[in-house]
């Protein structure tokens, strides 16, 4: 069983939204309501329980290289949004149910049948991905089509992607195509395409990856995502001390006082 | 299409969009088509990332194509040909032509003859325009020393499709000067006819900056030559215009000069709008054509027989020489043993023009109550159409009406749930028309075939019954001519003739009793009667009747009796043959001839597809030739030689008569031999280059107190308007609206201005807008957005405002229907409406509902300009 | 521009361009070119605002994070939890020391009916409640929320044993059930040490910012907030002249009054906003002036003042306690709500926000107010 993974190359995508329509259709996931949000074509907002691909449309800046050419025009990049599976998962380590386990390609996966639906995931996740489905009870995110990788198929959004902007396969392999294509791009004059894989954060990386052009800002990508884990020690420690005052207080309180 | 056709011969796309890949330059204009045609596009990526191709986009808004490309331009709706016409004037000036193919394969070097007049020299038309009739007479357009038949009234009521450069022009001995030093050559025509569509004009009429056109034009026509070729893709957005045809013939004279067509990588890809709408217009839906593109016969008292019909059509030279071949296997299709030669093949029994039946045409009689009933199958054109007040007012004159769809669609439910309901101006209870609406079968729910935009036949098998009484159009069709057959049987009269000798003996398959399609598709492929075998193509047929087939471009789909080339799916090159069937004779880029020298060897290693095998004496390559196999380079045809013997060895066009890509065309065009700049019928502009004419002369306005125009420069109407789709819908959105998980990725109509325009106006982003036109208002959300830009035109600031249609008062999601703006115009030759650029008023706030919004729109039509 | 080849008769002027508002404009321009600044107002500059995204405004200002999804079963479940967790440490230390049999005897109950409740109100939040029991399928040290499952299910196994065990003894004077009571109210008390806190840690242990920026001293808090409620309840069960009682209120709410004065004390980071504006500010400000200041000085007045003054003293204070210990949690919880609406928080380079100027919400007046 190799580790597969995502890489989302955001320089091929056409906003084309097929891979979020193949994921809803694949999953037969609901919608989330229908509101025009005004924000360039995404109606979408973010990936949640029924949304496990989510296209961003970004209006922004001016980009040099391809991509309209007017120097006072606002540019136009699209990115597919996922879970980004990583490599250290704020909801896997979260999860008290056990229901949040690593496949065994790799992918973080929410077992429906044991999830209880406590959201404790809904509040570790660094990227903001998992959501319970308050009409169902029990928390959603993209499952890196596990059925489907297990029959030995891509997942639904690779398979969709015309421009195959998509890729999935082998995580070494990806990690190597997403090098190669970076510099790639940089050497066509695109400086500032770059590959969004935080490995130096306690996230310690992801299998699913980015190229964006431009600051991942401002497609929702966190600079510095953390697993909550690492608050994990300063936290109990302030436990362990509120527990000595209370049975230190304790003690000095009754010790101290006379008999009743 | 007849862009297409009149060009080069045949009336589609004359390339695979998996060729894309290999351009080295790609002009998308008229199209979106990440957007509509995202699955195409990889290829158009492919071409970017693998062979550093230059991908342009020219639109009047930077859409999600232009954010892929190198290079956007942006584009005054409506002035199309003026860029290309710019593009051409480019090539001519600074000799930018690819010479070695110009010469030999298309008819720059013709002549024309002395009666010729352009609108250079005419102000605006060409030689031949009477205006009382408001059309052309073709006869000083033709070829010096050719003799022609004149063109007929049946052929100005019947439009003209697909197939042309056929038998009204033979053009034995026509003239040809090499060195294109002749007055009258089309080289000279050209020049001239283009003289003033500078970079300055280009500039001063569409807003296109000169050096961003100059760069364009630059890195466009530098992808020419031996070792490279260039793209055009094109989509509704160049069709839908009242100069639609011109435009692309614009295309088509661009592609031949820098010697494009029917090489890799090269060609016009027309991007069809549509999952099916080539096979559409192969095995037409339309009025005025017969499958394959023959043409459909016209009532002309004189005229009317088999005889004179042939004769107007059949060509001496070329592919149309078999014309009455065609034809005969057709009607032996159709007829069966009742057509023979002593009854001229049941010629009698095909229903013959007698006008404008277009949509368009049938409507406006529907309108006044000239029509009983109506079916409407799988379409929405209480939606989709122009002028949806007037489409949906003449269904209530109706008797009957018959929609078969998936969901109820709006022109289902016109007669209770609409505006004009809404609005008061129809009551349901006055409403006569008795509406039958029968559920129809899905994709996976039936069998049959796929043609896509680039000539491929694909054929889906039936994965799972419909369910409940849904049923597919094959099944509905074929149980209607049964049981109309039925009815029919044993009475006398000539009227039932047509039902009654239609040969209906189809198998059927399965619980539902379906008809097998696979015996649809043999019939179509074609087989001898004789022997009872299927024929393996269009060359087996003959014209004795002992054949049978009911498309002969499709002939060779289904070539031996378990053989259906339409649904084999395995690909072996880059092509695709082996997946599917691509018409004619899977050829994947037609006219491939071009692609070697006229000596036969490749124009270049890296540009080859086609070529001549000294050794086996045929022609091989890559592709399956377009062009007799054993025909030598070098052949020379004799003087009498008919069908494609009378074509040279370097003549690749080979439906066309003189066998050239015709970059002037002679005949089959009803506005002119070659294309011209009017502005479109609604403009705030008059047409820069000719005073006595603003829009396209013999375009049919179909003026009436119910469709009105805003005269040019309209101060009620000052911006101008452009339709288009979205990627989330499907066209009149019945599939994409009712779907939630669709619904929900644009859930309500919209409309896109500039920043500049919004200020301007004191539009909100967010906020309600009404937009206004001659027909009628619509609200739409205001989307302020830096992709729409003002553009500099003629010394003033014309703003453009965009509107997709995808929305109908039916389904998950509602909006107002854009189309109801739109008015119902007729382009000369196919009968389509302007839906690309009109003009309109844009003015913040809701629109009133109820009876409300008809006084809202007629104070604002009111008001001083 | 004179073109003699074109054909110029154009007579429209676009609507709404007024030539003078465009010669002010071409004034104000040169203005600016020339003097770097322009005093005058005047002319709107052409460009109507539309959303941007970009590295100031993240994705269009859409949050990041997910709202945790928690009912009001939680913070009152925190409460609770804090409340019964402290209440049975104190009971067992009254028994221990031999000082207040009544406080160890009303201790058991307490942390035996809040175990109860507590459960309940858990359960209740679940999305699947009837799958509660799968919170005990692992052990895991790195979830907090699997930590306190079960330390949840070890403190109301032995608060349940102890007080059964008290109710049996008292009834049936049955011996080997007070020796049983006396060791499940050890048990019951080393596991209520860490459940009258756990819960800060529960919350400081997440992504959400406000929660994780003070996750040093949360615990602590919530642990100072549990004994407030927990001294408060067992007074008001008719403990209220307990002098250790007493005592340990004072040192509880001392140390709430600090973390209140600290916490406003910082200087103003971003983070900390939804604890000092807004509804979830207002909350948490009310709950820890209950929680702190007042209950001190009451209880500090009550050491001071006769037997029955005291006692109305103490009673006040207590119930200022539970309310201020109630809406502290209350406070926090949205708090947390609607920290992780703020777009700018998870978007920041810095890996610990720190403290710096709140950017202006006025430069993107298109995206909703955050509150």
């Amino acid at each position: 069983m190799t580790t597969t993974a995502f890489l989302t190359d955001s320089t091929l995508c056409i906003g084309c939204k097929a891979c979020e329509v193949a994921c809803k259709e694949w999953n037969e996931l609901g919608d989330d309501g229908h509101t025009w949000t005004g924000l360039s074509y995404d109606n979408t907002g973010a990936v949640g329980h029924s949304t496990w691909r989510h296209v961003k449309f970004v209006e922004a800046a001016p980009l040099l290289g391809f991509g309209g050419n007017a120097p006072d025009l606002a540019s136009w990049t699209f990115s597919s949004d996922v879970c980004k599976h990583c490599e250290v998962a704020g909801c896997l380590e979260a999860c008290p149910t056990g229901a949040i386990v690593r496949t065994e390609f790799g992918g973080v996966f929410v077992q429906p049948d044991v999830c209880n639906g406590c959201a404790y995931c809904v509040v570790s996740c660094p990227f903001g991905v998992v959501q319970k489905n308050s009409d169902d009870g029990r928390a959603f995110k993209c499952t890196f089509c596990y059925d489907r990788q297990k029959e030995g198929l891509q997942p639904a959004c690779a398979k969709a992607c015309p421009t195959e902007s998509i890729k999935f396969g082998d995580i070494d392999e990806l990690k190597l195509a997403a090098q190669v294509r970076v510099e790639e791009l940089q050497s066509r004059g695109m400086q500032d395409a770059q590959l969004y894989d935080p490995t130096e954060t306690s996230v310690k990386g992801l299998h699913a990856m980015f190229i964006t052009r431009g600051d991942p800002k401002q497609y929702n990508l966190p600079p510095n995502p953390e697993v909550p884990t690492v608050y994990l020690e300063s936290a109990w420690k302030s436990s362990a001390l509120a527990a000595g005052v209370l049975v230190l207080g304790g003690l000095f309180a009754f010790l101290g006082s006379a008999r009743r | 299409m007849p862009g297409l056709g009149t060009s080069f011969g045949r009336g589609g796309a004359t390339t695979a969009q998996s060729d894309l890949a290999n351009a080295d330059a790609i002009l998308i204009m008229g199209s979106s088509m990440a957007e509509n045609h995202p699955v195409g596009f990889q290829w158009v990526m492919e071409a970017r990332e693998k062979n550093g191709a230059t991908i342009i986009h020219v639109d009047p808004r930077f859409t999600r194509t232009s954010a892929m490309a190198d290079i956007w331009l942006p584009l005054r709706a409506g002035t199309d040909i003026l860029f290309l016409g710019g593009l051409i004037n480019y090539v001519l000036t600074n000799d930018k032509m690819f010479r070695e193919y110009v010469l030999p394969y298309t008819n720059l070097s013709t002549v024309i003859c002395e009666g010729f007049r352009d609108t250079e020299d005419l102000d605006g038309v060409f030689s031949g325009w009477d205006d009382i009739k408001k059309r052309y007479d073709h006869a000083t357009w033709q070829y010096q020393n050719v003799e022609t038949l004149g063109y007929d009234e049946g052929h100005y009521g019947g439009g003209g499709h697909g197939k042309e450069g056929t038998g009204t022009s033979h053009p034995n001995g026509c003239e040809r000067d090499e060195t294109l030093q002749h007055p009258r050559c089309v080289y000279q025509i050209l020049k001239k006819h283009f003289a003033r569509y500078t970079p300055e004009m280009v500039e001063q009429g569409s807003g296109i900056p000169k050096e961003q056109f100059l760069k364009v034009a630059e890195a466009f026509t530098s992808a020419s030559g031996p070792d490279k070729t260039a793209a055009i893709c094109y989509s509704v957005g160049w069709t839908q215009h009242s100069k639609g045809v011109q435009i692309i013939r614009s295309a088509a004279i661009l592609q031949l000069l820098l010697g494009n067509i029917g090489r890799p990588g090269g060609g016009i890809l027309a991007l069809r709008g549509h999952a099916s709408i080539q096979g559409s217009t192969d095995i037409p839906t339309l009025y005025d054509i017969l499958p394959g593109y023959l043409h459909m016969p016209f009532f002309k008292s004189g005229h009317n027989n088999f005889n004179d019909y042939i004769l107007r059509h059949k060509s001496r030279k070329g592919l149309w020489f078999n014309y009455d071949t065609y034809f005969i296997n057709l009607m032996k299709a159709w007829y069966g043993e009742n057509a023979r030669a002593d009854n001229d093949w049941c010629f009698d029994l095909i229903p013959k023009l007698t006008g404008d039946h277009s949509h368009f045409g049938y409507w406006l009689d529907m309108r006044e109550g000239k029509m009983d009933g109506l079916f409407v199958l799988g379409q929405n054109p209480a939606v989709g159409a122009s002028n949806g007040r007037l489409e949906r007012t003449a269904l209530s004159k109706l008797k009957w009406l018959v929609v078969r769809d998936m969901v109820e669609t709006e022109t289902a439910s016109f007669w209770y749930n609409s505006p004009e309901i809404e609005r008061g101006e129809l009551k349901t209870e006055d409403i006569a028309t008795e509406v039958f609406l029968f559920p129809a079968a899905g994709t996976a729910e039936k069998a049959g075939t796929f043609t896509n935009t680039q000539r491929l036949l694909q054929f889906r098998e039936l994965a799972i019954h419909p369910p409940g009484h849904a049923r597919s159009d094959s099944w509905f069709m074929y149980h209607l001519g049964r049981r109309l057959k039925k009815k029919v049987e044993g009475k006398v009269g000539k009227r039932y003739e047509p039902l009654q000798k239609l040969q209906w003996n189809y198998k059927t398959e399965g619980p539902l009793k379906e008809p097998s399609i696979s015996q649809v598709l043999k019939e179509i492929s074609g087989w001898d009667l004789t022997s009872g075998k299927q024929v393996s193509g269009y060359k087996e047929l003959k014209g004795d009747g002992t054949t049978a087939s009911g498309c002969w471009i499709y002939s060779g789909v289904f070539p031996a009796e378990n053989l259906n080339k339409a649904l084999i799916r395995s690909p072996k090159n880059y092509l695709g043959h082996g997946w599917g069937f691509s018409w004619p004779n899977d050829v994947r880029i037609i006219y491939n001839r071009c692609s070697a020298r006229p000596d036969g060897r490749p124009w270049s290693e890296r540009k080859k597809l086609v070529w001549w095998d000294e050794e086996k004496q045929e022609w091989t390559g890559i592709d399956t030739p377009d062009f007799d196999k054993k025909k030598r380079p070098d052949y020379q045809p004799p003087e009498d030689a008919t069908g494609t013997n009378g074509l040279a060895g370097d003549k690749p066009f080979i439906l066309n008569a003189d066998g050239v890509g015709w970059v002037f065309a002679p005949t089959g065009l009803m506005d002119g031999p070659l294309p011209t700049h009017y502005e479109p019928l609604e403009s705030p502009l008059h047409n820069p280059l000719y005073r006595s004419h603003d829009t396209n002369p013999p375009e049919d306005k179909k003026i009436r107190p119910d469709n009105e125009y805003a005269p040019i420069g309209d101060g009620r109407f000052p911006y101008v308007l452009s339709t288009y789709r979205l990627t989330e819908h499907h066209t009149a959105g019945g599939m994409s609206r009712t779907l939630p998980h669709l619904a929900e990725l644009q859930p309500e109509l919209f409309c896109e201005l500039s920043p500049e325009l919004a200020a301007d106006l004191e539009l909100v982003h967010g906020e309600w807008a009404c937009i206004y036109t001659p027909r009628s208002v619509i609200e739409a959300r205001v989307m302020v957005t830096p992709r729409m830009r003002p553009l500099w035109v003629q010394g003033r600031t014309v703003h453009q405002v965009g509107l997709p249609y995808h929305w109908g008062y039916n389904g998950l999601v509602k909006g107002d229907v854009t189309n109801d703006l739109l008015p119902i115009s007729e382009e000369p030759n196919v009968r389509i409406m302007e839906t690309k650029a009109l003009v309109c008023d844009i003015v913040p706030g809701r629109r009133a509902t109820g009876p409300e919004a008809l006084k809202q729109w007629k104070a604002h039509k009111e008001e001083a300009a | 521009m004179s073109d003699p080849i074109m054909n110029l008769s154009n007579e429209y002027t676009p609507k709404g361009w007024k030539p003078r508002k465009e010669a002010r404009l071409e004034e104000i321009k040169e203005q600016a070119k020339e003097f770097g600044t322009v005093e005058a107002k005047g002319v709107v500059p052409a460009g109507a605002p539309f959303p941007k995204a970009s590295p100031e405004t993240g994705y269009y200002g859409i949050p990041l994070l997910k709202q945790p999804q928690w009912k009001p079963e939680i913070p009152i479940y925190f409460f609770v939890g804090g409340a019964s967790g402290a209440a049975s440490v104190i009971g067992a230390l009254a028994h221990w020391t031999g000082k207040d049999r009544q406080v160890a005897r009303d201790a058991r109950l307490v942390a035996a009916a809040g175990a109860i409740i507590s459960s309940g109100l858990l359960i209740s939040d679940l999305g699947r409640p009837s799958r509660f029991l799968n919170m005990l399928r692992m052990f895991k040290p790195q979830s907090p929320m699997s930590m306190g499952a079960w330390i949840l299910a070890g403190f109301g196994t032995f608060s349940g044993a102890a007080a059964t065990a008290q109710i049996l003894s008292d009834r049936l004077g049955f011996g080997p059930f007070r020796i049983l009571g006396n060791v499940a109210e050890g048990f019951s008390a080393l596991f209520g040490l860490p459940f009258s806190n756990y819960t800060g840690v529960l919350i400081g242990a997440t992504v959400i910012p406000v929660w994780n920026h003070n996750v040093r001293t949360l615990p602590f808090h919530f642990g100072m907030s549990g004994i407030n409620a927990g001294v408060s309840i067992l007074e008001l069960m008719g403990n209220d002249s307990s002098p250790g009682l007493n005592r340990l209120g004072i040192i509880s709410s001392a140390a709430e009054t600090y973390e209140g004065i600290e916490l406003e004390m910082k200087r103003d980071p971003v983070v900390n906003e939804p604890l000092k504006h807004g509804a979830s500010g207002w909350i948490t400000r009310m709950g820890g002036v209950l929680s702190g200041p007042v209950p001190l000085a009451l209880r500090l007045a009550a050491e001071f003042t006769g037997k029955r003054r005291s006692r109305q003293l103490r009673q006040i204070a207590a119930c200022s306690s539970i309310a201020g210990s109630l809406l502290t949690r209350i406070g926090w919880v949205r708090a947390g709500g609607v920290s992780a609406k703020d777009w700018r928080l998870p978007l920041e380079e810095t890996k610990r926000p720190r403290v710096q100027k709140s950017q202006s919400r006025e430069d993107y007046p298109h995206m909703r107010k955050i509150s």
